[in-house]
């Protein structure tokens, strides 16, 4: 597929996040897993070795363990956004999972789509935009007769 | 009766399958039960799923008010006292609809009042610091900037719309105790405002303004001074400014002009004050060119241009040096 059939955005950060202050965006993550299925063991080691450290090097994430008898395990990330993302689990070791759980910290909830430019100006031009009259003479110029090369 | 003869049934199937492979076969295809994947069920629920009216997040699984009130105090970095904040967001609406609940319920009237502090004192408190606050700060940065423009920006900058806005991407409506779902913007205001009001009356005026100037002032961001501050008559408000500075009253000049027989045709209007340029701007037509050129010009004289100096979000200096002093001993 072409690069402009694809879903793509400018670059953006919500509420202009990291201006004044930075503000994790990652502000739940649930840990929904089946307490006997095979799929979920290494989710369930996660829960058991691993989730405490996650919540205390990220205190500004609320983590909710939720064994359930689902047909998947999965990994809830709910942002400040609104947005939900849900990433299966399933056959993944515990480290693999501890590493998911800080990606997931890190990014911002905004869709992840193809970003046209890899930087972002408020204002995309300082010197305006062109005009068939950018770099021309005023109207109004005098024009007296030109110097002699010396 | 029924119960006792379930667990039979899918023998009886299974005996009917038998008879029809054995023998003809046509009259038992059409009662043979279907056994292959339920491949709508999937969609179906997903479908079902999509549909379902939104609820409130503290009514899904996995809901802890009191973690989640931590946590959004330590996500801002601020130190706020809980029993504040937990008053900053309870919304009075809320408090009333849930004493009428208890009222249809039958409960006798002693017993009906909740006794919780709504938010509406927080809410007032911070509301006028931060307008205080923003107004202090414009002045301090825009000196040359007119009352009526600092009035405009700080109107804009803690109105509903874009504090509502700024509340819903910290995700104050999920916090938020209110009446109605999803929560209106005049509640999203009252309650960003209080969570203002909180931090003031837990960590000082310092630490609130500097959460005001971190979550409001980049809302400005690829901003006009002109969108936010309603100009009727530019030109007029220019000849106002200029006498009063002694200047000579501009004199509008075409400097360049293209198309003019066309259907587009682009003028530049360059007004003059004692022969010398004080602003170009293009339009359309003479009348936006001359209109334009009087808001460069305005912008010019109020420091508000678009290459202005960015906003300093560094930490003020008093604070700074303090936290050193402290850091070092």
């Amino acid at each position: 597929m072409t690069g402009r059939g694809t879903a793509s955005r400018f670059l953006a950060a919500v509420l202009h996040n990291g201006v004044g202050r930075y503000v994790r965006q990652l502000q739940r993550l649930q840990v929904v897993f089946s307490p006997a299925a095979p799929d979920a063991r290494g989710a369930r080691q996660f829960v058991e070795e691993e989730a405490v450290d996650f919540a205390r090097r990220h205190p500004d994430v609320v983590v909710y363990v939720r064994p359930c008898d689902c047909p998947a395990p999965l990994l809830q990330a709910e942002y400040l956004n609104g947005t939900v993302r849900e990433e299966l689990i399933a056959s993944k070791t515990s480290e693999e999972i501890a590493q998911l759980a800080t990606r997931l910290a890190s990014q911002s909830g905004l869709d992840i789509v193809r970003i046209r430019k890899p930087f972002h100006t408020a204002n995309p031009s300082v010197q305006g935009q062109w005009h068939p009259l950018t770099n021309k003479p005023s109207a109004l110029t005098v024009r007296g007769p030109r110097s002699a090369p010396q | 009766m029924a119960g006792g003869l379930l667990p039979l049934l899918p023998l009886l199937r299974g005996w009917r399958r038998l008879l029809g492979t054995a023998g003809t076969g046509r009259a038992a295809a059409g009662s043979a039960p279907r056994r292959e994947k339920k491949r709508w069920l999937r969609a179906y629920l997903e479908q079902q799923r999509l549909q379902a009216a939104p609820r409130r997040r503290s009514e899904q699984p996995g809901w802890d008010y009191h973690a989640e009130i931590r946590a959004f105090g330590l996500r801002l970095r601020e130190d706020f006292s809980l029993d504040l904040l937990k008053t900053a967001f309870v919304n009075s609406c809320y408090v009333k609809s849930e004493e009428a609940k208890r009222r249809d319920l039958g409960v006798d009237e002693d017993a009906v009042a909740l006794n919780l502090r709504d938010n509406a004192e927080l809410s007032a408190r911070g509301l006028a610091f931060s307008r205080s606050y923003l107004t202090r700060s414009f002045e301090a940065a825009y000196p040359l900037l007119p009352g009526p423009a600092v009035a405009a920006l700080v109107s804009f900058l803690s109105g509903p719309e874009l504090v509502s806005h700024v509340a819903r991407n910290l995700a104050l409506p999920d916090l938020a105790l209110c009446a109605h779902f999803p929560a209106p913007p005049p509640v999203l205001h009252a309650t960003f405002f209080a969570v203002v009001g909180a931090l003031l009356g837990s960590s000082g005026p310092e630490r609130a303004g500097l959460f005001v100037r971190d979550f409001l002032i980049p809302q400005l961001i690829g901003k006009d001074l002109f969108e936010i501050w309603e100009v009727v008559n530019p030109m007029g408000l220019l000849v106002e400014e200029l006498a009063k500075r002694n200047i000579s009253a501009p004199e509008p000049r075409i400097t360049r002009q293209l198309g003019v027989s066309t259907v587009l045709p682009l003028y530049f209007v360059g007004l003059y004050c004692d022969k010398k340029i004080i602003a170009e701007g293009p339009g359309e037509t003479l009348l936006a060119a001359e209109e334009e050129a009087a808001r460069v010009a305005l912008r010019k004289l109020y420091g508000y241009t678009e290459n202005r100096r960015p906003w300093d979000y560094s930490k003020p200096k008093e604070g700074w040096t303090a936290e050193e002093a402290v850091s070092s001993s």
